[in-house]
């Protein structure tokens, strides 16, 4: 414990360096701006700026890019209680009692409640990391070739029965993009790999362009600007403070919110998303007046808003300590990493303190910063969302096209997130969820390179995996997940997925 | 039959499973103590195939494919064209140009006035190449007009 104080002591003395704390404000004002503005999501954001940061060091580069993922966590709330649209797929539960809040005359409490709902989930997240993270990478240190195949397998089966879409879809879309992680050169055997001469293609097909091209280009195709309503209300600074009726009325829920937050936060798929539904769905449960839920009840919007920050802390857990994303946003943040020629993973924490302990207190900082942020200039923030959304796309396809284009100078690139965004359109027509197919390309090489390793270890015995206690383990586990999706599919039950599934569709 | 939107979806993964295996000929299987470059793709393929009969299977509780709504199509094709040729010339004209036809092309097709609208994309494109050039050192491409 001594020791986790030391380095927390060491990594402050990186954050609080001002040329640091620049960095995580600019990540925490565009985090914010990204939450605020309908069409553009946390990754959208985070992928166009990656290139931004190919002139920092690796702790600033990655301190601005954490910075934007749970500023837009803070700045969703905003258009979901001003204007009923959600910013961000997460803030979708704080829309119903958020803008009820507003329409009774108390939007400015809604915005107090969720941003210090975020703050004390985001603190209460990153105190749990610095206690869990280093301890967990130790223990992740002994993790050979097997363990990681069977983790893996765990981690897709996993956010395949987390999904609110079907198990098959869900794990059809990861297939998608284990598939598109195969292209370019093999990296055992120095096979060419589906790159059809194309010499771009030997590197093969980058996160950057296919999250921009799904999460950015194909929101933009599939918003005409005729269907985004420009209606805003706008709180006086004087109404922001709740009353003490409210503040009583949101203290568990955020509590709730935190812990459950936190703890779904750590398991792979879109953990910000599914923790906001859940905590919406706990607080109807436990409320004395569920009646109230859907006309502006306080505890759907402390919940919810805590929930999502909560998990986008917790998200953090597997990729700091044992290199692993646990969706696109921190896949694209681990290919940050790797840009800058840190591998993240349980070596972090020892081969660079500095990155590991200046990031996690910078999220100390940062969750201050939004607080700051947040209230004050709500004003300004309101103003954003004046922008006409005729003027505000073309804006945002330039920055994808420059977004791309910079990572690599390849214009191959571009054409692929052209691709990947008339693809996500149509994904989005057929009911699927395109975050699966991010995560698969990015772990496709990882999970390669360990299944094939695993079988060279044990000269081609595929038992390796049931012979090793902690891959026994995850595969157990594993299994018991798919047998239990496999059973609520013969039944044909409606579990809490499916009504999940229902409420989005209905959103 | 109805045709639904699990169908399309897992008639499509099948197809994309047996295209790629009939392209993954040239790579080794290798054995099992030493797997080759083919074996991982041609799994993956394997299971796409299973997956998209699956879905297929399991078809009835999706939505019908003519209930989708194509509304936004429109939309979606203009900036599809808009964005392609925007690509197709970004290296020959170079940033400042095609920014400025892109956002001017788009905000028109809005039906803004097209010198508001030409106004709008040529600042927005010389500010944005000033941010990635002199602030980011990111230089973006010149073409060969020079800018």
């Amino acid at each position: 414990m001594e020791s986790t104080f030391d380095s927390l002591l060491l990594g402050f003395s990186v954050a609080l360096r001002p040329d640091v704390l620049w960095y995580a404000f600019l990540g925490c004002l565009v985090g914010t701006l990204v939450g605020v503005l309908p069409g553009i999501g946390p990754l959208a954001g985070i992928s166009i700026l990656l290139p931004a940061t190919f002139g920092l060091d690796a702790t600033k580069a990655v301190i601005m890019l954490a910075g934007i993922y749970y500023g837009s966590q803070y700045g969703g709330s905003t258009t979901s209680i001003l204007m009923r649209i959600p910013g961000e797929a997460s803030s979708v539960m704080t829309c119903i009692d958020g803008y009820a809040m507003a329409q009774k005359g108390r939007a400015g409490a809604a915005l107090c409640i969720a941003a210090v709902g975020s703050w004390i989930a985001g603190t209460f997240g990153v105190l749990v990391l610095t206690v869990i993270a280093p301890p967990l990478a130790a223990f992740a240190l002994g993790f050979g070739p097997p363990e990681y195949t069977a983790l893996l397998m765990l981690g897709l089966i996993f956010l395949a029965y987390m999904s609110s879409t079907s198990l098959p879809r869900t794990l059809l879309m990861a297939a998608v993009g284990l598939l598109l992680g195969t292209v370019g050169i093999d990296n055992m055997t120095g096979h060419f790999r589906y790159a059809f001469d194309i010499p771009e293609l030997g590197d093969g097909i980058g996160i950057v362009p296919v999250a921009v091209g799904l999460f950015g280009l194909g929101e933009i195709l599939s918003t005409p600007s005729a269907n985004v309503i420009g209606k805003v209300l706008t709180p006086k600074l004087r109404e922001l403070l709740p009353s003490r009726t409210e503040w009583r009325q949101s203290a568990m829920p955020i509590a709730r919110g935190s812990l459950l937050g936190f703890l779904v936060g750590l398991t792979p798929g879109s953990a910000h998303i599914i923790s906001s539904f859940l905590s919406y769905a706990v607080e109807r449960k436990l409320s004395k007046h569920p009646e109230e839920f859907g006309h502006g009840a306080v505890a759907g919007v402390a919940g919810p808003e805590s929930a999502n920050n909560a998990a986008s802390t917790g998200a953090f857990v597997p990729m700091l300590a044992l290199g692993l994303p646990t969706g696109p946003v921190t896949a694209v943040l681990m290919a940050a990493l790797l840009i800058h020629g840190i591998p993240p993973g349980p070596t972090l924490v020892n081969d660079h303190p500095d990155v590991f302990w200046g990031f996690v207190a910078s999220m100390y900082v940062g969750n201050v910063m939004l607080l700051a942020l947040n209230l004050p200039l709500v004003g300004l923030f309101v103003n954003v969302l004046r922008i006409p959304y005729a003027y505000l796309y073309p804006l945002v396809i330039m920055f994808c096209i420059v977004g791309v284009y910079v990572v690599n100078s390849s214009i191959v690139d571009v054409w692929i997130m052209l691709g990947m965004g008339v693809l996500g359109y149509l994904l989005r027509k057929l009911g699927l969820d395109p975050a699966p197919l991010v995560l698969g390309l990015v772990i496709s090489p990882i999970f390669e390179m360990s299944l094939r390793q695993s079988l060279i270890m044990s000269n081609g015995n595929w038992t390796i995996f049931f012979t090793r206690p902690i891959a026994l383990v995850l595969l157990v586990v594993a299994a018991g997940l798919l047998a239990l999706s496999g059973l609520s599919l013969l039944r044909k039950r409606r579990d809490w997925r499916a009504q999940l599934a229902e409420v989005e569709a209905g959103e | 039959m109805t045709l639904r939107t699990d169908h399309v979806a897992g008639i499509a993964a099948i197809i994309i499973g047996v295209v790629v295996l009939a392209f993954s000929g040239d790579l080794p299987l290798g054995s099992l103590s030493f797997p080759g470059a083919g074996m991982w793709p041609k799994l993956i393929c394997v299971l796409m195939i299973g997956l998209g009969a699956l879905l297929c299977l399991g078809a009835s509780s999706s939505r019908p494919i003519a209930e989708v709504g194509w509304g936004d199509m429109r939309h979606a094709a203009l900036v599809t064209a808009a964005t392609a040729v925007a690509i197709a010339f970004y290296s020959t004209l170079g940033f400042i140009v095609i920014a400025t036809f892109l956002l001017a092309g788009l905000v028109m097709l809005e039906r803004r006035h097209p010198l508001v609208a030409l106004a709008y994309g040529a600042s927005v494109s010389v500010a944005v190449y000033a941010l990635f050039t002199i602030l980011l050192k990111s230089p973006l491409e010149r073409g060969l007009i020079g800018f």
